[in-house]
């Protein structure tokens, strides 16, 4: 992985063949070193270090980008040369907003030198061994143990530099007995000892013990109780409904509906990179420093999200939400739901009849415009009655608008749980469809 | 080059004593241009170039890779390192089935090099198709249009023995027209929706997709969705055309039949199968009329090649015949298990990726009906045409589709009547066990498909599918009369 003067120096060289242009160099620079294990053996362990540089060039309405892998002196001017050739041949196009020149510089360096030998190579070897002792002989364990370093960088021709150095471990573990019960867990961490992997793994050892025996229930509306794990995937999909670009295009589901009461009064749900339970990217793609975005407030839909192009066309400032992607918008990336009142577990208490779900599998939308989504749980389903958990549950398919389910919250939990770049409570639903079953009969 | 491979893999044979250990470089140039509302929306070029080393130690597995060419004995070590902390956690040693040692050289047969059209003519060839949809309807909302090629050199090289090397070009695209109203969005797309069909081909492919002779017909239909009635939810018969069938063949076919799932490598991730292998020669996988093959063979599929990234040569083999399921789509680890040889269908995404079993061209066979035979033996029920939304289960047996458009079919004929957001769902078996009549080959078509995702950490792969229309029974249609 590069040192961050390395990726500074890449930028300069970059910038210095395309003078007389507005330039955009971005420097990706990883390694990613990954245990993967299945039928409680390591079978895939890999390692990769890798750079790429991409470099933007516009001209009033006129833009080339041009991605190399190619690092050395001459595969950075011949790629700085494509990208300069390309524009030159471009019709006129979209206007390109004008570069970001403030602040000159943003730096942040996470970096934990000790996270990177707690997850050494042979260090998550023994800690899977120490995971692995804990099974009975009937139970098997798959998963990954990740760990990861990145370095990136960003200047342009305005003169301003943004680096970001950090590191993260990642696990995930999926047991199932014989019989396919399974359970699921996963969690990461960016500091040396947040990480308690075979804690984690132990948690979902439980839920696979838990997940015997299923019984079958029938495609219907059901109040259902989604842990966190399920309602961060579900609010993912939510998320990139919050896209100026997209509701600007009347492709989200939002179209028409910002300022009105869409949701349950329950959520509230802000963007916000500040919070210390995600991975903090304080600035985007385009080197605008990312603002904290409110983009439901008390069932409102308030806040979207732009990147330059569609702030600009839209008539307002870029919230520092690109991802890079031309034409594409800005996309919400640290999604925190605000608590409500009772723990999951008072939830469960209090709640006579629901379906309890831990994670959802495969989710993708069925209508954009309606907020239609669909989805298979999977890795625990039980039925709750009368404030205790009485049987597991087949795996079932959903359909669901989610501007009808997260109409009908009835509880939100005051528990929550960081996944991924989110930090998201459970939720309780009403009137949520299961539209079809997972078994083969024969 | 060959040089510095082959001492990296003499150094790991005869100093480290390895069991086995291969070699992969990848150098691939790729050329993306898409245009929207007859403005260019990018124009992007990427290259990368990089290798990575497999290493086999004590049937315990280690890999690295780096773009770094000057530290290839380095990078063999650290691959060295990890197969020694992969053993601590070995319950079996990894067995790698026999292979022939081949020194060779594949290319993919083209007519014109992608890379050599300017790229002034083919904005131009976007822009006119963007024209002619505009020409046909000018209240879209918006219309699109792609296309992209791509450039791979690969060598492959083991301490076997082998050394072979490629070059594999692949060319592809797509229109696409969006219609919007306050309270609605559709598109119609083609050949396909998400950036439209795929081939290992040339720039002829493009030429010949037919781009601009299907503009007004995408265009006219986005607008006319606006308008149309929602498709009805209930038990119907279906037709699907091969825009929908390549999809549904990859997720209910593709992904089941391949062996790394069956045996477990991706249940903490993507998921398993339903399938065992018990099940080869026995399981009524669908009705006498479905016959599907994994053929990397097949002129101009995605999924073809020469060889695959463990140096197996790439083959033909049956999937399903008549209705039973007789063979797993493998690679050498898990042949193996099996006592068999891999089937060839082992490979990684590129340099910094291992390979693993993915689909090539998973190809469901022509049948012997007209595609009029087919749609007079339906009293009431929907052509479907190409995919907009997917989801299946973990071991691939629930699935649910939508699709862009369906046309109504009424006692044995189209009525000329659309209706959207048409959408059905099943469980794999039962779905091709009612299959009762494919179309013949004057239908067939190949669809290239160069997003499928598997593995961790991810690795995307580029695949085919060829299919005639088919006609299926009693289907699941919407989900509206669920209460």
């Amino acid at each position: 992985m590069l040192s961050k003067e390395q990726a500074y120096q890449i930028i300069d060289t970059v910038l210095k063949h395309t003078q007389g242009y507005d330039t955009r160099v971005q420097v990706s620079s990883n390694v990613v070193a990954l245990t993967r294990f299945a039928n409680s053996e390591i079978h895939q362990n890999v390692w990769e270090d890798r750079t790429s540089v991409s470099i933007t060039i516009t001209e009033g309405k006129r833009r080339s980008d041009v991605r190399t892998e190619l690092i050395d002196a001459a595969g950075l001017k011949t790629a700085a040369e494509e990208a300069i050739s390309n524009l030159k041949l471009l019709p006129e196009g979209q206007e390109q907003p004008p570069l970001v020149s403030e602040p000159e510089v943003m730096e942040s360096d996470a970096f934990c030198p000790d996270l990177e030998q707690e997850f050494g190579t042979f260090n998550r070897a023994r800690l899977l061994n120490e995971c692995l002792e804990m099974l009975a002989p009937e139970y098997m364990a798959y998963g990954a143990l990740t760990y990861s370093a990145t370095q990136m960088a960003l200047g342009n021709s305005k003169g301003i530099k943004r680096s970001i150095r950090s590191n993260s471990a990642r696990f995930s573990a999926l047991i199932s007995d014989a019989e396919g019960g399974t359970g699921y867990t996963q969690a990461s961490a960016h500091r040396a000892g947040d990480l308690d992997v075979v804690a984690s793994f132990r948690t979902a050892y439980n839920k696979a013990q838990m997940n015997r025996n299923p019984i079958q229930i029938e495609p219907g509306a059901y109040t259902v109780i989604l842990e966190p794990m399920a309602v961060a995937t579900l609010l993912r999909y939510v998320a990139s409904g919050f896209s100026g670009k997209m509701v600007m295009d009347r492709a989200s589901f939002l179209t028409g509906k910002m300022g009105e009461q869409v949701f349950s009064e329950k959520l509230t749900m802000i963007d916000d990179h500040t919070h210390p339970s995600t991975q903090s990217l304080p600035f985007d793609f385009e080197g605008t420093p990312r603002q904290k975005v409110v983009l439901v407030e008390k069932g409102v839909p308030k806040g979207l999200v732009y990147d330059l192009a569609s702030a600009t066309r839209a008539g307002v400032e870029s919230t520092g939400h690109s991802m890079g992607w031309p034409g594409r918008g800005g996309m919400p990336m640290h999604l925190i739901v605000e608590p409500g009142e009772q723990t999951l577990e008072e939830i469960i208490k209090n709640t006579d009849d629901a379906i309890l779900v831990s994670r959802f599998h495969y989710m993708n939308p069925l209508n954009r415009r309606q907020a239609i989504l669909t989805a298979l749980t999977r890795d625990g389903v039980f039925h709750v009655k009368n404030g205790e958990i009485v049987a597991a549950v087949n795996n079932m398919r959903f359909t669901e608008s989610m501007l009808l389910a997260l109409k009908n919250i009835e509880a939100i939990s005051s528990d929550r749980q960081a996944i991924g770049n989110s930090y998201v409570p459970a939720l309780k639903i009403k009137n949520f469809h299961f539209t079809g079953k997972t078994t083969l009969d024969e | 080059m060959k040089e510095q491979l082959l001492s990296v893999l003499q150094l790991l044979k005869e100093k480290h004593q390895v069991d086995y250990a291969d070699i992969r470089v990848h150098d691939i140039l790729q050329e993306n241009i898409s245009t929207e509302n007859q403005k260019v929306q990018s124009l992007s070029t990427g290259r990368t170039r990089g290798y990575g080393i497999r290493v086999f130690l004590d049937g315990s597995l280690g890999f690295a890779g780096s773009q770094d060419f000057s530290q290839m004995e380095q990078t063999a070590l650290t691959a060295l390192e990890i197969a020694k902390a992969s053993r601590l956690v070995q319950r079996e040693p990894v067995r790698l089935a026999e292979k022939d040692v081949i020194v060779d050289h594949y290319e993919t047969p083209i007519k014109i090099d992608p890379f050599s059209v300017p790229k002034e003519e083919k904005l131009e060839f976007l822009f006119e198709a963007e024209r002619i949809m505009r020409a046909n309807a000018p209240n879209l909302l918006r219309t699109r249009a792609n296309m992209g090629c791509r450039k791979e050199e690969k060598i492959f090289a083991d301490t076997d023995g082998s050394y072979i090397t490629q070059t594999l070009y692949e060319t592809g695209g797509g229109i696409e027209a969006v219609a919007a109203s306050q309270h609605d969005m559709q598109a119609r797309s083609y050949p396909n929706s998400a950036r439209g069909n795929w081939a290992t081909a040339g720039y002829e492919y493009i030429l010949e997709m037919g781009l601009h002779e299907n503009a007004p017909r995408v265009a006219k239909e986005a607008m006319a969705l606006l308008e149309a009635e929602v498709c009805p939810s209930g038990y119907f018969d279906l037709i699907l055309d091969p825009a929908q069938l390549t999809l549904q063949i990859h997720e209910s076919v593709g992904h089941p039949t391949e062996l790394d799932r069956v045996f477990g490598h991706e249940a903490g991730y993507a998921g398993t199968s339903f399938l065992d292998p018990s099940m080869a020669g026995q399981f009524q996988y669908g009705s006498e009329h479905v016959n599907i093959v994994a053929d990397a063979t097949v002129p101009g599929g995605l999924g073809t090649f020469g060889y695959d990234d463990e140096g197996v040569p790439a083959q033909r083999v049956e999937l399903i015949t008549k209705g039973v399921f007789h063979n797993f789509t493998s690679s050498r680890d898990t042949a193996a298990v099996l006592g068999q040889r891999s089937n060839g269908t082992a490979r990684a995404a590129g340099w910094s990726r291992i390979p693993i079993v993915r689909m090539t061209n998973i190809n469901l066979l022509p049948g012997d009906y007209e595609l009029d035979e087919l749609i007079a033996g339906i009293e009431y029920g929907f052509l479907f045409s190409v995919n907009r939304s997917w989801s299946i289960d973990d071991r691939r047996l629930n699935f649910q589709f939508g699709c862009e458009i369906a046309y109504e079919i009424k006692d044995g004929k189209l009525t000329g009547k659309i209706f959207k957001n048409p959408s059905y769902t099943g469980i794999t078996p039962e779905f091709w066990r009612s299959c009762d009549g494919v179309a013949n080959e004057k239908y067939w078509k190949m669809y290239g498909t160069p997003n499928c995702g598997k593995g961790e950490p991810g690795q995307v792969a580029h695949v085919g599918h060829g299919s005639a229309p088919a006609r299926f029974r009693n289907v699941k249609v919407g989900v509206a009369d669920v209460k």
